[in-house]
């Protein structure tokens, strides 16, 4: 088949195959809602009230919390979809800045990561 | 139209396009304002995502015991530790304001003929903020003064 | 213009000869303008004055035909809607102002962009109303309230000026985008009641190159002369892909090709050069 006359950039032929996207996509949604009404709370907690207080007090009853199943969940649902949300979006970043590296390579980087990170912190979590 | 004949004196005549195609520099986002602003939208999600690696250390302390934990509560003490949070507030705040201005283009709630006005979708998400933000920290509050769960 | 001029425009345009020239160059123009003169009057004030060599498309000059985008000091701009007497300086008797092709686009001449790819685009995702059953003329007009309207009537604003596709990074990054023009026509034609073909373009939206190259940049709707808002409808676009791909996940979706009885038509077969010579058939 030669190339139209009237286009120079070959438009991509028909079929358009399916993106695994909305998986990323999903995750980053959800994450994103988390950083928004968490993170910046949380970071005032971590950054301001925590540090200075005394540890006798501050322990026993983040213990507690940490020990509770909704303790669990919550803390491993705020951290891993932070991961997913930052992931993405710094995969993404790297592209837009023409940063390349085996696609395969960068996705187990990113997606991967963020996978084996909250698989740890859940490790964690379930012993506590 | 290409012509497709072979008669004699109507072939097709040499083509003298020479389209100069412009590829996108690497420094593209450099250009104006918008690219800029989105550049440091996107760019907020490399202290968050270094922050979330330092509450997993604190989950991990917290793990090893009250010492283990007291250790990373120093080290959250540190003024490099404090200013890096600075820098979390600024971006996690920074991304809250992008992110609601964002939402309300997708999130379109439609109850019958009626569509819920942007406005409303974005003061909801600034309500939501303000009431999870209040609530997270009466909670941190009642546990750092010894209160049940 | 007929009006006298109340200021000097120094009007930088990137020229681009194909038989004469590798790459495009400057040239600086001194162009009159008055309070209300147009980039596209000071670009016609170059041509019939100055330089007749100057090539660029215009057409109506009310900013509804969508020839005449450029590249305005890197802003893209329709030049019949863009005032130079927003260019001036602090006298207000001179200013500066560069005018290019539009970016992203190959360079045909001048301030002439190659949009066949564009075009390609818009054409591939269907923009026409599709039904399972045709309705004949007979049973009378398609009735809509103004909420069915609602929901696509943004959207279908577009004068395919390309002014997005020059804004659009992942374009620029990426050619094989379908970009903001063409998906936000898709979802137009999606969102619109009459239309029963969804299933047919979601195929379009669910690709790499369709909805999810798009990372919420913004900048297409903020230069998009008509208020489209091309960004709002590619990201509602990616919860109904997303909304469709677990559908998929489960076998209950609708979209893909051969869901529906003549979803192929003869055309959709044929490669972009048939396409020219062949008629259009009726869709069965």
């Amino acid at each position: 088949m030669t190339k139209p006359l009237d286009s120079t950039v070959a438009r991509k032929p028909y079929p358009y195959p399916r993106s695994h996207e909305p998986i990323a996509w999903s995750l980053f949604g959800a994450g994103g809602m988390v950083v928004a009404f968490i993170i910046p709370v949380l970071a005032l907690i971590t950054g301001l009230l925590m540090p200075g207080w005394p540890v006798e007090t501050l322990y026993p009853n983040l213990l507690a919390f940490s020990q509770s199943w909704i303790g669990k969940l919550a803390l491993l649902a705020v951290i891993s979809l932070t991961l997913y949300h930052c992931a993405h979006r710094i995969y993404h970043g790297l592209h837009d800045l023409h940063v390349g590296g085996n696609p395969v390579l960068m996705l187990l980087l990113f997606y991967g990561g963020a996978t084996l990170l909250s698989a740890i912190t859940a490790a964690w979590l379930l012993v506590i | 139209m290409r012509s497709s004949s072979t008669e004699a004196g109507t072939a097709t005549p040499k083509s003298h396009r020479k389209p100069y195609v412009q590829q996108q520099p690497a420094s593209w986002w450099l250009k104006n304002r918008f690219y800029r602003f989105y550049m440091l939208r996107e760019a907020t999600s490399v202290p968050i995502y270094l922050y979330a690696l330092v509450l997993m250390w604190g989950i991990y302390a917290l793990s090893r015991g009250e010492a283990a934990f007291a250790d990373w509560l120093a080290v959250m003490q540190t003024p490099a530790m404090m200013a890096f949070h600075l820098l979390v507030l600024a971006a996690s705040l920074l991304h809250a304001y992008t992110w609601f201005d964002l939402t309300p283009k997708i999130l379109v709630i439609r109850l019958g003929a009626f569509r819920v006005p942007d406005l409303w979708v974005k003061l909801a998400h600034y309500g939501g903020f303000v009431v999870t933000s209040a609530a997270v920290l009466l909670l941190a509050v009642l546990f750092l003064n010894g209160g049940s769960l | 213009m007929a009006t006298e001029h109340s200021a000097m425009i120094q009007m930088t345009v990137v020229r681009y000869r194909p038989e004469q020239d590798d790459k495009p160059w400057d040239q600086k123009f001194e162009v009159p303008c008055s309070n209300d003169s147009t980039v596209l009057e000071a670009l016609n004030y170059i041509k019939d004055n100055l330089d007749p060599s100057l090539s660029f498309r215009w057409s109506c000059r009310m900013a509804i035909c969508g020839s005449c985008g450029y590249m305005v000091n890197g802003v893209p701009k329709l030049g019949c809607k863009t005032f130079l007497r927003d260019y001036l300086n602090r006298s207000g008797r001179k200013g500066k102002v560069r005018i290019s092709a539009l970016d992203n686009f190959p360079i045909e001449r001048d301030l002439v962009s190659d949009i066949g790819d564009f075009v390609d685009k818009l054409e591939t995702i269907k923009p026409y109303i599709i039904r399972d059953n045709e309705k004949p003329a007979s049973d009378g007009e398609y009735l809509q309230t103004p909420g069915q309207l609602e929901k696509f009537k943004q959207f279908s604003g577009c004068i395919n000026c390309g002014l997005c596709y020059a804004a659009c990074p992942q374009f620029g990054r990426n050619p094989e985008f379908l970009g903001p023009a063409a998906l936000a026509l898709a979802f137009r034609y999606n969102q619109d009641s009459r239309d029963e073909g969804s299933a047919e373009r979601m195929e379009f939206l669910n690709a790499e190159e369709g909805v999810w190259s798009c990372t919420f940049v913004g900048y297409c709707s903020d230069v998009c002369p008509k208020s489209v808002d091309p960004a709002a409808a590619i990201n509602q676009g990616k919860l109904a892909s997303n909304i469709d791909y677990g559908l998929n996940l489960v076998g209950l979706a609708k979209s893909g090709s051969g869901s529906r009885k003549g979803s192929k038509t003869k055309r959709d077969n044929l490669s972009v050069d048939d396409k020219q010579s062949v008629k259009t058939e009726d869709v069965s």
